[in-house]
């Protein structure tokens, strides 16, 4: 528990993104580009909330342990047979997947029809024995010759002291992450680069993590490598499928940041007072959320919370009607955090058909009355003021839309503050109202996104002009801006759009961020 | 290959490899399908002196990738496969025989203190598959241009001489990939065209036309000047692998008499022979050896109902060089060679001379060049023309780019991006070197653009390349 907050603070202020206390004047009211990170419109004036990766640290980290692993690996003989048995695979997966018609869950569907294999976005999770742990789409049973050979090509890749990265095909492709003791496999048929399906199976990853934590993983596998996780994770997969719908809809999990509901400042100062009034020894972080957005976050001095575990919390909260019918208290994982242990979470809403609930985190497995106690004195206190009936009305309208920011031709967009952490973006236009249309459209930012953000050849400004929409993304030490023009948008109002936006959301950034958290 | 880094010099020697093939070969499952009979399957592989087990081994793992990737596309075969050191390429050119090439992730080998191994770092992200996927295809099409189809060879022969045939065919040509320096050039595979007025244009046409009447062998011509087409009778296909070999193999071999005296040894072909420059680049190197051999080199073009075999003659005077294919059924004889020889070589002088005095006159009208602002590649898929002022000379051994490979990437992303999409579309990004590039696809046809101009904003780079548009392609209309 000691050692991984201590990392991350540590990591905090030696990197690039150490905030630093700034005076109100020295926001300018018109940012140039040339700002200076912590002075783009919506950087927190105090210091941040939590830890955002600036982009894909994750996956960096992970080479470090693959070198490790391949060190470790030295059993090349016996994977000749192993490929042997599975090249002539079919035949058994076939007869396999005839006999399992009397499956009865809803996910059931014939796993070798072609609705099955059309799917966007295939994610299955196995052990490193081949056994099936989650598949999104149809039943686990039906798959597990299948997963047995992703498993085969996986160890036999690895036998040869390499490892696998993906597969290409036409319109598919297939990538693999290896994430002791668990295998992730995503098939998508998107245009996503491999490096932005590697960091969806990563959620996956810690989404299962967060249930167990990675001690108790590995602690199972060790005893029996064959052991069938579902048992324990049984119950829990709606979790991971709701995960998936959020990564190809949310924005947040794209950009590694998190969006707040419009509040203005004064209200969410309240807020943020009351929730640091009520603290406890072993409260850690108390969050107030509003359907997927932030209202106010508080936490310990010297403790980040990493923007994937946040996004876990907000996959765990939505998933999940059960907290509605009063207090929840349930053990939580945060790994991001630390993999070996878990917080333990007290989830509740403010009143039974409100959209606000408070999310209290405490280190104490016995601290739920505590925790209760806490968000009655929370509530007590904002029920009082004001503030608390401004927040009723903001929920009314939790977002805006684009024709507020008054640019011609503007139809969305992204703006994410670096150095907070924190996004904003309008509600989808009308021209994007089908769930179809609103993925395509968040296809095109992860397509800018995975541009901007190439591993070694990342770029500072991207303009594509097509026949349905035209794009801008520009990318600078402070923030990341996308934009979508109508295909009438010209090249020239595209560059004045940016300046306006910019401003814009200068002059409305105090309802639009949290410009200054508080910790107890 | 490898290069040693700048970074060196500050005392820690660390090395970089590029990228380089590690296998190349060719198999068909369907020859070993039991256990045991493995081996069998394999039809080529390099290189060779790999152990049988490990040769199995590879080919089984190609297997299994493309039996897995079934479950999920079952009509879209896998074409490749990225491990941390490698790429595998993919490609079922005929029913049941695959080509796949293994090539290695450049590479940063950095050593160790204290005796320690050197830690090795793949660079994953170098490769682009496009680029190497065309590589692949191209090696295949040159292998059918003179040996035809794999499956005329097994009719011909059997397993045996299909086996011959790929060693013979790939032991020579694998040695002239040169990996590191395949680019966005690989991808379209296009064809050069050498710009002319109508007049000279006609000239030639009426040449062919002349040459073609008076032999009535030949059944196709193509002409070409300063390596870059002017004329072809052959598929649009056909020419493109037969304009590869002889820009990139067969013109650079030959190229050194050219810059050679006049009375220079290396041209005895000459020396006999005032009337005009003429003289063969395959077959007969002296016709006045009466030791000389009429035997040409055959190729396979397509037909509308298959394949047909041809002598392929090329002559050549000054940078004027003509292609006559005849049919393999006919035998080349001294007589036709003395006749062709006469009737062509004077002509082709005359016309050589011409087109260079043409060439000349147009530079001169469009003014001293002065050192443009920008670099561009051009591209269109329906005549196959490509024009870069980005690549200095391309022949089989380097590919000189006046650009940092970075850029050269980039263009080969923007074209990924626009294969995506079937539809017309402009990219415009600025690099982290702040060079902007622009790409545009409009119709069939895709220009990218390098601007060095790191201020300019993204109207004034628009404005640019219209200019650029304008004076290069006026009647080519782009998405605006």
């Amino acid at each position: 528990m000691d050692e991984e907050p201590q990392r991350a603070t540590v990591s905090w202020e030696n990197g690039t993104l150490a905030p630093v206390d700034r005076l109100r004047s020295e926001r300018a009211d018109s940012p140039t580009p040339g700002l200076v990170e912590g002075t783009e419109p919506g950087a927190g004036q105090e210091s941040a909330m939590f830890v955002h990766a600036q982009s894909f640290e994750d996956l960096t980290a992970q080479a470090e342990e693959e070198v490790q692993r391949e060190a470790e690996l030295d059993k090349s003989g016996e994977c000749a047979e192993e490929l042997k048995v599975l090249v002539g695979e079919k035949t058994i997966e076939e007869q396999l997947s005839n006999d399992i018609t009397s499956e009865s869950r809803t996910k059931e569907e014939d796993v070798t029809s072609e609705a099955w294999r059309s799917h966007r976005k295939h994610v299955f999770v196995l052990s490193e024995a081949g056994k099936p742990i989650y598949t999104r789409y149809g039943t686990e049973e039906a798959l597990s010759s299948t997963m047995g050979v992703m498993m085969a090509l996986v160890s036999f890749v690895e036998a040869e002291k390499n490892i696998i990265r993906s597969i290409h095909a036409d319109g598919c492709k297939v990538v693999f992450l290896s994430k002791s003791p668990l295998v992730l496999v995503g098939v998508s048929r998107t245009c996503q680069t491999d490096k932005e399906l590697l960091r969806e199976l990563l959620y996956i990853y810690y989404q299962i993590v967060s249930l167990l934590t990675l001690t108790q993983l590995n602690h199972i596998f060790q005893h029996k490598q064959n052991y069938d996780l579902r048992r324990l994770l049984a119950g829990s997969e709606y979790l991971t499928d709701n995960l998936l719908h959020r990564l190809d809809r949310d924005p947040g999990l794209l950009l590694s940041a998190v969006t707040c509901l419009p509040l203005a400042s004064s209200a969410r100062d309240m807020v943020s007072s009351s929730l640091q009034a009520a603290k406890s020894k072993n409260l850690v972080f108390s969050i107030l959320l509003a359907g997927d957005r932030l209202v106010s976050l508080l936490r310990k001095k010297d403790q980040f919370l990493h923007h994937i575990d946040l996004h876990l919390v907000f996959n765990l909260v939505g998933s999940s009607s059960s907290f509605r019918e009063g207090e929840g208290w349930t053990p939580i994982c945060l790994p991001k955090f630390n993999t070996a242990g878990f917080f333990h979470a007290h989830i509740s809403y403010l009143e039974p058909a409100s959209e606000l609930c408070l999310i209290l985190v405490s280190t104490d497995r016995e601290d739920f009355f505590n925790m209760s106690d806490c968000k009655k004195r929370f509530l007590e206190r904002l029920s009082k003021r004001s503030a608390y009936q401004a927040l009723k009305e903001a929920l009314k309208c939790p977002s805006y839309s684009v024709e507020q920011v008054g640019i011609p031709e503007l139809r969305h967009f992204l703006y994410k503050s670096k150095s907070s952490g924190l996004y904003t973006s309008p509600e989808f236009p009308d021209v994007y109202q089908s769930d179809e249309e609103q993925e395509r459209l968040m296809g095109l930012y992860q397509d800018l996104h995975s541009s901007l953000h190439h591993p070694t050849r990342p770029l500072r400004s991207f303009y594509r002009c097509g026949e349905t929409e035209n794009l801008l993304a520009w990318v600078t030490s402070g923030f990341e801006l996308y934009l979508c023009f109508s295909p009438l948008g010209t090249k020239a109002m595209a560059v004045s759009a940016v300046t306006k936006l910019l401003k814009w959301i200068r002059k409305e950034e105090d309802r639009l961020f949290i410009l200054s958290p508080l910790t107890y | 290959m490898l290069m040693i880094s700048p970074r060196m010099a500050s005392g820690m020697q660390e090395k970089q490899f590029t990228p380089s093939l590690l296998n190349f070969f060719v198999y068909n499952p369907t020859f070993g399908p039991r256990e045991g009979e493995e081996e069998k399957k394999i039809l080529f592989y390099h290189p060779s002196e790999v152990e049988k087990n490990e040769k199995i081994r590879n080919v089984g793992l190609c297997e299994a990738i493309v039996q897995f990737t079934r479950t999920f596309c079952p009509t879209k075969p896998a074409k490749s496969l990225h491990t941390q050191k490698n790429r595998q390429f993919f490609f079922e050119p005929e029913d049941n025989f695959w080509i796949v090439m293994v090539v290695r992730n450049p590479m940063i080998e950095k050593p160790n203190k204290d005796g320690k191994p050197p830690t090795v770092e793949y660079q994953e992200e170098e490769i682009l598959d496009t680029v190497y996927g065309a590589v692949v295809r191209e090696c295949y099409s040159m292998y059918k241009l003179f040996n035809g189809t794999f499956g005329r060879a097994m009719e011909a022969g059997g397993v045996e001489l299909l086996i011959q045939k790929l060693e013979k065919f790939f032991y020579r040509y694998l040695q002239t990939l040169h990996l590191q320096s395949c680019d966005l050039l690989d991808v379209f595979g296009g064809i050069s065209f050498f710009p002319l007025d109508k007049m000279t244009y006609l000239k030639i046409q009426s040449f062919v036309n002349r040459v073609e009447e008076s032999l009535s062998l030949i059944k196709y011509t193509a002409f070409l000047y300063n390596d870059q087409l002017i004329w072809s009778g052959l598929e649009q296909d056909d020419m493109r692998i037969l304009y590869k070999y002889l820009t990139t193999s067969l013109f650079p071999r030959h190229s050194e008499p050219e810059l050679a005296g006049r009375d220079s040894p290396l041209r005895p072909e000459v020396a006999g022979n005032l009337l005009h420059y003429g003289r063969f680049l395959t077959g007969p190197t002296n016709l006045k050896d009466p030791e000389a051999k009429f035997r040409f080199p055959k190729i396979f073009v397509s037909t509308e109902d298959g394949y047909e075999e041809l002598h392929l003659i090329v002559y050549k005077a000054m940078s004027a060089a003509a292609c006559f294919m005849i049919s393999a059924s006919v035998e080349l004889t001294r007589d036709f060679c003395e006749q062709l020889d006469g009737l062509v070589g004077p002509q082709l002088t005359l016309l050589a001379s011409d087109i260079c005095e043409q060439f000349t006159v147009n530079r001169r009208i469009s003014g001293p060049e002065k050192e443009p602002q920008f670099k561009f590649i051009y591209f269109n898929h329906m005549n196959l023309a490509e024009k870069s002022t980005i690549h200095m000379r391309k022949t089989a051994s380097v590919c000189l780019t006046s650009v940092h490979p970075d850029l050269m990437k980039i263009l080969g992303d923007i074209n990924c991006d626009f294969a995506r999409v079937d539809e017309d579309e402009e990219i415009i990004v600025k690099a982290m070197t702040d060079y902007w590039v622009v790409g545009k696809k409009s119709d069939q046809r895709e220009l990218y653009v390098i601007l060095n101009q790191k201020n300019a904003n993204l109207i004034e780079v628009n404005e640019e390349v219209k200019r650029l548009c304008a004076t290069q392609f006026n009647n080519i209309f782009f998405l605006d």
